[in-house]
């Protein structure tokens, strides 16, 4: 069988100069922020073991990337409330492109790319209106703003595509804030998140509120499966004898299933998901909290929480096939499964709050 | 490899080695700062009742008083405070959209009757009560003036009576339920070890740290091609920077208790206000206008970072004492 780098390699003989895509960048896996010891804040490409694949340095500091379907192309979006985003060339290690988000905006460190990478949606703060919006970019021709439509509520922080292709779904976190008061948050008594799915021309198509007794649970952090399934992630804002659940399943035009550990262990969480992953393959679902240096698997199907794994300030999860790989604060990435933790290993540097998948063939 | 995860999960346990004094900091620090609310704003109801001119020195002495009682306990949010939002139908503020001044005008320009009762007065949107509220009724020149005198004063008296009963319903709880709990951390489902009820208070220090620091000077200072000298809080009263003043002495107070055999956190602390309040003395801006002028923001700026020291030796010294992790992601997570 012929391999993909020979393959590859025999185009390039016969004078077929394919487009790079991500093999050139090496395959990585995953893309992660990380704060280095100089301060100095970077992007890392990972490969599948956690080995550094890459890094390119990053103005400030980060928070999540987008890595674009078929170039080898990644979006680094800035810490909230950031006004920045580098695209980078994960081959030559080059910004392709900065995003600044337009006056009145900020990012909110998360975006998605439509299913043929030609458009970028981000999730923005129109801090002015305190509403949420879409930015839309123009991937395919340099990364000009096309325009923006409503996100469906406050703070949206968070956007991804269904496996549908045409629509997005965005958690509205419900938290107000505005960058002339920091990261304080304006609303906690009236705040209401949501999460809203919209067409990629900004149609709202569903929308879903928790209960109201738990309007200050912020639905921050969104993973999506190849079947449909949303999980999200949330932080509480409310008093933290109260521990509800953090952990949501949901479908569009369904309504939402929360899960929650036993008591104990999910007390453990201090009211805090930082990041969430689904692992299809397996049909789980992972959240982290720092706070509470406790990584969670959960069943999707039967809602059951199948451990519980201790970790300083772990936060990045993503699916890692047989597992999640986790990231945290101290440096360690590790593979660990329901079972426990298969491997790891330690980085001179910390890792922010979000590892991303990079989808490949 | 399993060794190596052993190893990991015994160092994190041996994090959490709280023996922190919760009895001691209910009986010292929660118990009385409520106590002196409750009664500052029974005052307060008091002389309302014949004091409702937006003029009246006992008046604003009373609202002040009782205003400083509020702030000394602000960073206490969480139990009793947070039932029913009465943290915020005391202290409705930040008021980005200007809800108060609007509810306030529509409550006079309807002489809305919901005045009347107390039970009415419950219903009223949290942003036309409490002391912030109150404050627009007597210093702000829009609401101070000859129209409508008589209906302003019955919604002076309702707003004090208001913050009274709410002040009241705190103490009352704290006394006869919330206490307990605390102090009897590791027997009830609120806190189930004693290191969640010091966490909590813990958390109490952090956030209101981090709240004088984001909100109550970073409000204000806004950015350096927009300066906000209006976003102080309590400037039409002339209180901002004694509020920064007030809710130090507030969390100082609590940090220092629960840093108790911690003698190294203890003094980082103390070095750590210190210097804080050095600055804050120093600076001769009470309402933080000096925010337009590079000098005078140049000051507030100072101060800031001075709030931001503390909070950086609070999560780096304090916390690993509590089992509170100080890592990356942990201390500020998204």
């Amino acid at each position: 069988m012929t391999s993909r780098r020979g393959f590859l390699a025999g185009l390039l003989a016969a004078g077929v100069v394919p487009k790079p895509g991500w093999a050139d960048a090496g395959d990585p896996a995953y893309l992660t922020a990380a704060r280095l010891p100089d301060r100095s804040y970077w992007l890392f490409g990972l490969t599948e073991t956690g080995d550094e694949l890459f890094r390119l340095p990053l103005p400030d500091r980060g928070h999540a990337a987008a890595a674009h379907p078929a170039r080898p192309e990644a979006v680094a979006f800035a810490r909230r409330p950031g006004t920045f985003a580098v695209v980078i060339d994960c081959v030559t290690g080059a910004s392709k492109a900065v995003l600044e988000s337009p006056p009145g905006r900020h990012f909110y460190g998360h975006g998605a790319f439509s299913a043929d990478g030609g458009l970028l949606f981000a999730p923005e703060n129109d801090y002015k209106a305190a509403r949420g919006v879409i930015g839309i970019w123009d991937a395919a021709r340099g990364y000009a703003r096309l325009g923006e439509f409503s996100s469906g509520g406050v703070g949206p922080h968070d956007a991804r595509l269904l496996p549908d292709g045409e629509t997005i779904v965005v958690a509205n976190g419900g938290i107000e804030t505005h960058p002339e008061a920091g990261r304080t948050k304006l609303n906690l008594s009236t705040m209401r998140p949501n999460l809203t799915y919209l067409r990629l021309d900004g149609t709202a198509v569903d929308q879903t509120e928790l209960d109201p007794a738990l309007h200050r649970n912020s639905i921050r952090h969104l993973a999506v499966g190849p079947d449909g399934l949303v999980a999200f992630a949330m932080q509480w804002e409310g008093d933290l004898a109260a521990h509800p659940p953090l952990l949501g399943l949901h479908r569009m035009g369904g309504t939402p299933r929360l899960l929650a550990a036993g008591d104990e262990d999910h007390r453990r969480m201090q009211g805090y998901a930082g990041s969430i992953a689904l692992a299809p393959a397996s049909g789980q679902v992972a959240i982290t909290s720092p706070r509470g240096g406790l990584v969670q698997m959960f069943d999707t199907v039967t809602g059951t929480c199948l451990a519980s794994h201790a970790g300083p300030d772990v936060c990045g999860v993503s699916d890692a096939g047989r597992g999640f790989l986790i990231t945290a604060g101290t440096g360690i990435v590790s593979l660990a499964g329901a079972q426990g933790e298969i491997w790891r290993r330690r980085h001179a540097c910390q890792w922010d709050n979000h590892l991303v998948r990079v989808a490949r063939g | 490899m399993r060794r190596a995860l052993v190893l990991v999960a015994a160092l994190w346990a041996g994090t959490a080695a709280a023996e922190a004094p919760v009895a001691a900091i209910v009986e010292g620090h929660v118990l009385p700062g409520f106590t002196r609310l409750a009664e500052a704003s029974a005052t307060l109801d008091a002389t309302a009742d014949d004091h409702c001119a937006p003029e009246d020195p006992a008046l604003r002495a009373a609202w002040g008083a009782a205003f400083d009682a509020w702030i000394a306990v602000s960073h206490l949010r969480f139990g009793p405070t947070e039932t029913g939002d009465r943290a915020f139908a005391l202290a409705f503020w930040p008021d980005s959209r200007g809800a108060t001044p609007k509810a306030l005008a529509g409550l006079i320009a309807a002489r809305d009757p919901v005045v009347e009762t107390a039970e009415g007065f419950a219903t009223v949107s949290i942003a036309a009560r409490g002391f912030h509220a109150l404050e627009f009724l007597i210093y702000d020149p829009a609401f101070t003036g000859d129209d409508a005198a008589a209906y302003r004063c019955a919604l002076v008296q309702a707003m004090a009576g208001d913050i009274a009963r709410i002040a009241a319903d705190i103490l009352t709880d704290w006394r006869a339920d919330y206490a307990e709990r605390m102090r009897d951390a590791g027997g009830n489902d609120t806190y189930r070890t004693p290191d969640e009820a010091a966490q909590e208070l813990f958390k109490a220090v952090s956030t209101g740290l981090q709240f004088t620091s984001d909100t109550r000077l970073g409000r204000p200072l806004g950015t350096f091609d927009k300066p906000r000298p209006t976003r102080a809080e309590a400037w039409r009263s002339g209180r901002s920077l004694r509020h920064v003043v007030m809710s130090l002495d507030g969390t100082r107070d609590l940090a220092l208790m629960l840093a108790e055999g911690h003698p190294e956190a203890a003094a980082a602390l103390d070095a750590a206000y210190g210097r804080a309040f050095a600055i804050a003395r120093d600076l001769d801006d009470p309402v933080f206008a000096g925010v337009e002028t590079p000098e005078g923001r140049f000051q507030v700026e100072i101060l800031q970072q001075a709030v931001d020291a503390i909070r950086r030796v609070v999560a780096q010294d304090l916390g690993p004492t509590l089992g509170v992790a100080a890592g990356f992601n942990a201390l500020d997570g998204d």
